[in-house]
């Protein structure tokens, strides 16, 4: 076999750290003004999307270590009581890593619906221990399960988004 | 051949064991932060600082084309009633000319009335103008990112507004870059003045598009009064217009923001020299 040039090993590891940047770039999306009228309050959970994605798809691209540090990223940039972000990522991959057999081969729409239960346990954990940490509590239902709802309807669209770009950018890989 | 597949089976076996430690140290890791997060705020807020000033520029340019797309419909809806809204700002301009003249009038009497006084001036604000590049929403916190920080003179706890009204506080700055409380967002407590009569009562966010006002007698507010800073605890000036009363309902008093948060492009960072909740209390001397 040919040893790989610097070029290919270069465009390797750039193309094995695309699940990572694709995340990077949805959690900053989230972030950025829509003048979207009502839309800020229940913004949907894209990073979230992004992980359960990776996790189910590209197991071995984004470890527990990426999904604490995407997590701890999360809860820095939003103010939100450091360290819940982080739970709640590595819990969602875990829970898809431990049930691999499940997901393997399946067709996007199961992989949708059990994004329906995992994205509940995620919105439910965040929300507790957002009450516990925060100063001031426990914060209303109403914001946290409209988030929770647009997630789910969202998932598909992102997912295809990322489903689209895995096959294009990271087909030999 | 049988040794090889023994040897990945036992590699296999070592890899999933590594990872079980992995993620249980980093849960472990996970919730020695969220102690931290708690003991430690002045550690977590730098941190949050150095990755807001390092997201900013990023932002700044990613949040380039939604703010044009929101300019350039605006622009065709204005070009659609540029006529009708002509005609609207002529009478506007008639009345706001009589309105000066009263005010030039009041002005004069003011500063006579204050001479005869020996009144001291309030000092001025001083303004530092920044641009909204990041907007966090979500169920658990609502603030905004903007491109100003102590480098341009922002400071923690200072007053941020637009010209409609009262956008929020400053609480975290960094270099370049700030984070504003905005005043739907849970953490929000705000002193306010409700209506002509001026009661007093608490403005407080709960995430929400409305935020709800508390210790605040039921009759004594209804749909469409004006909410002003009361400039109670020296956190805000006072008078500074925030909105109106939208909904009273089952001792739930709503108000409706004048600031629209779907249109923030650029605001008022304004520094009243006051103490404010914020900062650390002064010591209480000893008689």
């Amino acid at each position: 076999m040919m040893q790989p040039t610097l070029l290919q090993s270069l465009d390797l590891s750039a193309r094995k750290a695309l699940p990572a940047a694709l995340t990077l770039m949805l959690m900053l999306f989230a972030l950025t003004p829509t003048n979207v009228p009502g839309l800020s309050p229940v913004m949907p959970m894209f990073a979230l999307m992004s992980i359960y994605f990776w996790a189910i798809y590209r197991p071995e691209l984004m470890g527990y270590g990426a999904a604490f540090s995407f997590g701890l990223l999360e809860d820095l940039l939003t103010a939100t009581p450091i360290g819940s972000s982080a739970l709640v990522f590595l819990l969602t991959q875990w829970i898809v890593l431990r049930q691999q057999k499940f997901f393997n081969a399946k067709p996007f729409v199961v992989t949708w619906f059990a994004f329906i239960f995992v994205a509940a346990g995620a919105a439910l954990i965040r929300w507790i221990a957002v009450g516990l940490i925060a100063d001031s509590g426990f914060t209303p239902v109403g914001p946290m399960f409209a988030s929770y709802l647009i997630t789910v309807a969202v998932y598909p669209l992102v997912g295809w988004l990322l489903a689209k770009a895995q096959v294009k950018l990271m087909g030999q890989v | 051949m049988r040794g090889s597949t023994g040897q990945i089976s036992r590699l296999g076996t070592l890899k999933s064991l590594l990872q079980r430690f992995a993620f249980l140290s980093l849960i472990g890791v996970t919730f020695a932060l969220m102690l931290i997060g708690k003991a430690d705020t002045v550690l977590v807020e730098r941190a949050r600082s150095a990755i807001t000033d390092a997201v900013t520029p990023i932002l700044r340019v990613m949040s380039e084309p939604a703010s044009m797309i929101a300019q350039t419909i605006n622009n065709v809806r204005e070009l659609a009633s540029i006529r009708e809204q002509n005609a609207e700002l002529r009478e506007a301009n008639d009345r706001l000319l009589q309105w000066q003249s009263l005010a030039q009038r009041l002005e004069a009497e003011n500063k006579s009335l204050r001479s005869l006084l020996a009144l001291v001036p309030e000092p001025g604000a001083q303004f530092v103008t920044a641009r909204v590049v990041g907007d966090v929403g979500g169920a658990f916190a609502q603030s905004v990112l903007i491109t100003a920080g102590l480098s341009s003179g922002v400071k923690k706890g200072q007053v941020v507004m637009t010209g409609e009204g009262l956008v929020g506080r400053v609480t975290q700055a960094g270099n370049a870059s700030s984070r504003v409380l905005l005043i739907s967002d849970i953490n929000s407590r705000i002193p306010v003045l409700v209506g002509e009569a001026g009661n007093r009562a608490i403005l407080a966010g709960d995430n929400g598009a409305r935020p709800k006002l508390l210790y605040l007698n039921q009759s004594a507010a209804a749909p469409g009064d004006k909410v002003v800073t009361s400039g109670d605890a020296e956190a805000f000036p006072p008078g500074i217009p925030i909105g109106q009363v939208a909904e009273v309902q089952d001792g739930d008093v709503a108000v409706e923001l004048f600031v629209a948060r779907d249109k923030l492009q650029y605001v008022r960072v304004a520094d009243y020299g006051l103490a404010g909740f914020l900062l650390e209390p002064p010591a209480v001397q000893q008689p």
